[in-house]
């Protein structure tokens, strides 16, 4: 083993020790009787979600350094590679020591987290101290920038051949198909046009995680992650529109009967039928259990009256999941259902032609290109054979059984757009002369671009890693929403960077950055809010998992 | 009718290329590969001819080491209906290339050898050439549009300032052009498919054909760093420059 992934193993060592302590003094304060005091975790939120993301910092730190270890196994473990390791090292560990941010506005310190002068010292062995002074150095963000220069980000050691391929050709198609319109569509705040999604069907997209005998691949979560991120780069619409027909497939695949898988999964896998999750109400974003659109049983119908809202691609969709109370008595989770409700596709004229459903369109800053739209609904009659499972009150179980993959999913939509960010600002600072020299040549602006790429990658490899647990059918919610936590934090920061490089020209609506800084955003709050994310990490990493 | 595509390994088009310190070529390693975008297009004929109905199998046969059997795999996944590796190592200039793909016509009796007009990584341009004379069969070469009939083969080709077209007979060796088609992109169903498609391996003593270099490269440079301008303040002064400095009148 080379020097540099001993020194890491020895740090990483280190760090896991401090996460364990930061772990331990939280779980005094919170847990009692082996429960988690709803209570106690309120008061002292702070220090939970400080641990959520100390955590975080830890699992990305030894999922580097697996993956600098799979490139040395491989003869892969490149220059770039390895600078990359160094700098995910020094900064990540000088801000374990130092702070970190959980937003802009919260950074969360060794004493938030109940350790004390000690437990850091003890942190702070020589590797730690060594890989903080290395690793931060400028001159290792000037190295990095020069492999930026020819295109290199760095091997994302996918260790397979056909996931290779399958990259390749995403690549090429969100280069040719995409990225020439993406910023067109959003600018006119027009729906991707149809022919787009007729080539993506055609590339399989949509079937890409349906098993095979219902028409779909079944080749799992880490190419469905390549393709993702791929098609985000492009534009993070795009990437998005497999993450319906991923939600609505596995809800069908895991908690459907064998009816419902026959008659919709081979639909949706073929990109015929395209769906949409219908869960959210204005008074019910995160709290879902608390949800109060009703369904009333009439015969062999359910009537649905409530108001839905933030519906993406509402109205040209084909199929709704659509989670409701079937038992008013029942307040919390346990009163909830799920349909599987047909409806007609709309126009922008009458976006919901259906009886008993009304509605009209959100409008937003960014995540455009398949529209957002709030729903009333009063009396939509849904046929009592669309009831997810046939058995009410497993709404929520459904619902929660496919978070890990929407979470994964979205971690990988995250990553394309970090790394759009980061080629968008790589191109501007290399035309854009100033002072007689290209901006790239000033090293705050190749530094910044270094940083890009290497936290690119650090989320990357969260999230491949938390798709490879999954696709061994090991819990992975942990995993997941670390992966989402940190790719979130890190396609803004790109975003936000990316845009500082273009200068004026960023704020202009004509450059594509000033869009993806809009998508971007939208990142952290959608598929588990940042605050969110933390305290279910927070929760996992408290109680023991069975 | 069979069909033979012969594809090349190359340094992706997106990556900007870097000579090595020694100045014996360039950095290869750690550098992301494609196939050659030339012979994209001459498999993306290829399966649009089989697509007519008009060939009934596409074979692929790709030169060097082991990775090309990734950009074989590559042009499975497309479509293509069976790979064949020559394993080589070091560098293979395009006469060895030519008789390696003579030796295989023999062996493989294709009515059409289609490859891209150059690879973008040499530049050179003379295979499908070298090969057609080795073979004494007829050439089509830079072709924007091929139709097939009667036991021949009508290319049209692109040539300065127009279009030129050809009629040759079959067998023939066809070279692609830009303009021949859009390649497709491999569907994901197709690229599981490619898993399972065969690979055979033909070495070079199998065909008889020695593949040692004749040519050295004694060195590989940059092109010369663009010197920035200058402001003359008069027309004497530039005129000075262009003869004493530029030396051009």
């Amino acid at each position: 083993m080379s020097d540099i992934l001993k020194s890491c193993a020895a740090a990483l060592q280190a760090a896991e020790g401090l996460v364990e302590k930061a772990r331990v003094n939280v779980a005094e304060r919170v847990v009692a009787e082996g429960r988690i005091n709803a209570e106690a975790l309120e008061t002292h939120q702070v220090a939970a979600h400080g641990l959520a993301w100390l955590a975080t910092y830890g699992a990305a730190l030894a999922e580097m350094l697996a993956w600098a270890n799979r490139l040395q196994e491989a003869g892969s473990l490149g220059e770039l590679e390895t600078l990359i390791l160094k700098a995910t090292f020094g900064e990540y560990l000088a801000q374990m020591q130092g702070g970190l941010a959980m937003s802009q506005v919260e950074i969360v310190r060794p004493a938030d987290l109940g350790l004390t002068s000690e437990d850091v010292a003890a942190f702070l062995n020589n590797e730690v101290r060594e890989l903080m002074a290395s690793g931060t150095a400028p001159e290792v963000r000037v190295s990095i920038a020069g492999h930026l220069a020819h295109r290199h980000f760095g091997d994302p050691a996918l260790g397979d051949e056909m996931l290779h391929m399958v990259r390749d050709q995403f690549h090429r198609f969100s280069n040719e198909q995409v990225i020439p319109k993406a910023q067109e569509w959003h600018l006119k705040d027009e729906l991707i046009p149809l022919s787009v999604i007729e080539q993506m069907s055609e590339l399989g997209v949509f079937g890409l995680a349906v098993p095979e005998e219902y028409g779909g691949l079944g080749m799992g979560k880490s190419a469905m992650c390549i393709v993702t991120e791929e098609l985000s780069r492009g534009y993070l619409s795009v990437g998005s529109l497999g993450t319906r027909s991923e939600i609505a497939a596995e809800l069908i695949r895991l908690g459907g009967t064998e009816e419902q898988k026959s008659q919709w999964l081979p639909k949706i896998a073929s990109g015929e039928t395209l769906t949409t999750a219908v869960f959210t109400e204005p008074n019910t974003g995160s709290d879902l259990a608390s949800l109060t659109t009703r369904a009333v049983r009439d015969g062999d119908v359910y009537r649905i009256t409530g108001a839905k809202t933030w519906i993406t691609h509402g109205a040209r969709s084909d199929l709704m999941t659509l989670l409701v109370r079937t038992n008013p008595d029942e307040k919390g989770y346990k009163g909830l259902s799920m349909f599987l409700a047909e409806k007609p596709r709309g126009s922008d004229a009458d976006p919901f032609p259906a009886a008993g459903m009304s509605g009209g369109e959100i409008g937003v800053l960014g995540y455009r290109g398949m529209k957002e739209y709030e729903i009333a609904f009063d009396g939509f009659e849904v046929p009592a054979a669309n009831l997810l499972g046939g058995e009410e009150g497993q709404g929520f179980k459904q619902l929660m059984a496919t978070f890990e993959s929407a979470r994964i999913q979205t971690a990988a939509r995250a990553v394309g757009v970090a790394q759009c960010a980061l080629e968008l600002g790589l191109k501007y600072a290399e035309e854009r002369v100033q002072f007689g020299k290209p901006i790239f040549a000033f090293p705050r602006i190749s530094g910044k671009l270094a940083w890009m790429a290497v936290e690119t990658m650090i989320a990357r490899q969260l999230t491949l890693a938390s798709a490879r647990e999954k696709d061994s059918e090991k819990r992975c919610d942990i995993e997941a929403g670390m992966a989402k936590l940190l790719g979130a934090r890190v396609a803004w920061s790109n975003a936000d960077n990316a845009l500082q490089i273009h200068g004026g020209n960023g704020y202009a609506e004509e450059y594509p950055v000033s869009r993806v800084l809009c998508d971007a955003r939208i990142l952290n709050i959608f598929e588990g809010a940042a605050e969110i994310q933390a305290q279910v990490i927070a929760r996992g990493l408290l109680l023991p998992r069975d | 009718m069979k069909v033979l595509v012969a594809v090349k390994r190359v340094i992706d088009f997106n990556v900007k290329v870097r000579v090595k310190a020694d100045q014996s070529g360039v950095e290869t390693a750690n550098v992301k590969m494609s196939m050659n975008p030339f012979d994209e297009i001459a498999v993306e004929e290829a399966l649009r001819l089989k697509e007519a109905g008009t060939v009934s199998e596409v074979a692929v046969v790709s030169a060097g080491g082991p990775q090309v059997q990734e950009t074989i795999r590559t042009a499975l996944a497309m479509g293509a209906d069976r790979g064949i590796h020559i394993p080589c190592e070091g560098d293979l200039e395009p006469l060895a290339v030519a008789k390696l793909l003579k030796a295989l016509m023999e062996k493989e009796s294709p009515d059409l050898v289609i490859m891209g007009k150059q690879a973008i990584d040499d530049d050179c341009n003379q295979t499908g050439q070298m090969l057609a004379a080795l073979a004494n069969r007829p050439q089509g070469t830079f072709a924007s549009k091929l139709v097939l009939s009667d036991g021949k083969a009508e290319v049209t080709r692109e040539i300065d300032g127009g279009l030129e077209t050809v009629s040759i007979d079959l067998p023939a060796v066809i070279t692609t052009d830009l303009r021949l088609n859009e390649p497709r992109y491999a569907s994901l169903p197709n690229i599981m498919k490619a898993k399972k498609k065969p690979i055979e391996e033909v070495t070079p003593q199998d065909l008889g054909v020695d593949v040692t270099p004749r040519l050295e490269t004694l060195k590989v440079e940059d092109p010369p760093v663009r010197a920035g301008g200058v402001i003359v303040a008069d027309v004497d002064e530039l005129l000075d420059k262009l003869k004493n400095e530029a030396k051009v009148i």
